[in-house]
């Protein structure tokens, strides 16, 4: 795969990006990402280090690869960092943006567990928590909108989110069955319209 | 023992890598469900915090299972769920964008992502119940989720940290002024 963008489509974005980094300078940039990267929003994150301050890939390479990295299953932003190793160096250049994509937010999570179950106050940290559980939910429930927004325009998808969500969420039915048997029949009506 | 719940993790965790349509957040009901219910691994008040912790870390949600193998396996559980979750989705990613030529817009690129959202959100909003569930938090947790979400609708820049902890403010003034029992 290259990562050299259409000289016809965009000659002066060809003209400004810069070569190639090495493994350690992507492994550095993914690795600062995933450290500073609080509360999710990581791919605007990407956007800002890859394509907007180091200018290692394109624009239009950046939304496929979103895009790329949204349809595949998997945290999204993992994807996009697999795609844009793999355009910069290759599968070592996946390894590393991954490694330092995760390796940050691995020892944070538990580090932040430890200091949470190390204090004392079980009655406050609990409604602390409670709090940014609830709080999360909203940003969640904010995907959620956002998706039934892009949904109306088919409605079919509507009766998936429905069905899903009430299947899983309401009926307690194991997820994985319900995905399995779903998502071919969404794929297939999402198919034929276009 | 150690060693069945390496193997048990992996075995969860794996399934749910190759599933988490649209991201993360698409596998927290099944996350719950396993980890709760099925395995006992932790109690619904654990899986609470450990879902606040995750989101309030830096780095995706879905270090969720990262903290789950922590709890029940210290440093290789932990080792073992992430991996378990990250590599079969980073296996699979890999080798369409090398087998595809992924940079090509195709119509079943489209299908797949259109089909595939409606998937991702039902499930997303199962999360959500499945969370407010557990948290029983009645109106207090809806009020609070649903002025999060307004915050960001109309103020898409202000920063996700920010909102939790308001969130988190809110409920420690709520357990300091407000509650009565």
């Amino acid at each position: 795969m290259t990562s050299i963008p259409d000289p016809v489509v965009e000659p002066q974005l060809l003209n400004a990006m810069r070569p190639a980094p090495g493994l350690g300078a992507l492994f550095l940039a993914c690795l600062k990402i995933g450290l500073l990267s609080f509360g999710g929003g990581l791919s605007d994150w990407l956007y800002q280090e890859f394509v907007l301050r180091n200018r290692w890939i394109s624009d239009e390479d950046f939304a496929s690869s979103l895009a790329i990295s949204q349809m595949l299953p998997g945290a999204n932003v993992v994807n996009l960092v697999i795609c844009m190793g793999d355009d910069l160096r290759g599968l070592a250049g996946s390894i590393a943006c991954v490694l330092g994509f995760l390796v940050g937010p691995f020892f944070a999570v538990i580090a932040l567990s430890a200091v949470f179950d190390s204090l004392p106050d079980v009655t406050m940290l609990e409604a602390a928590s409670n709090g940014v559980a609830y709080a999360a939910l909203g940003l969640l429930l904010v995907i959620c909108l956002k998706g039934v927004q892009r949904a109306m325009k088919f409605p079919p998808s509507l009766v998936v989110i429905a069905v899903v969500a009430i299947a899983v969420g309401l009926m307690k039915l194991p997820l994985i069955p319900v995905v399995l048997v779903v998502a071919p029949i969404s794929v297939a009506l999402a198919w034929r319209p276009s | 023992m150690r060693d069945d719940d390496l193997v048990t993790l992996i075995a969860v965790f794996v399934p749910f890598s190759l599933l988490s349509i649209g991201g993360g957040s698409a596998i927290i009901a099944g996350i719950q469900h396993e980890s709760v219910a099925v395995h006992s691994w932790i109690s619904s008040r654990e899986f609470i915090d450990l879902f606040a912790i995750s989101r309030a870390a830096p780095g995706p949600g879905t270090m969720l299972a990262t903290l789950i193998g922590w709890k029940v396996a210290g440093w290789w559980g932990a080792l073992a769920a992430t991996m378990a979750l990250f590599v079969p989705s980073s296996l699979l990613c890999y080798g369409v964008i090398k087998v595809s030529n992924a940079h090509k817009a195709k119509r079943w690129h489209k299908a797949m992502r259109e089909g595939l959202a409606p998937v991702g959100v039902g499930l997303i909003i199962a999360g959500v119940m499945a969370i407010f569930q557990l948290a029983g938090g009645g109106l207090l947790a809806a009020g609070i989720a649903v002025a999060s979400a307004a915050l960001l609708l109309w103020m898409p820049r202000c920063p996700t940290v920010g909102v939790l902890v308001a969130g988190a403010g809110t409920m420690l003034l709520w357990a300091q002024f407000g509650a009565t029992g």
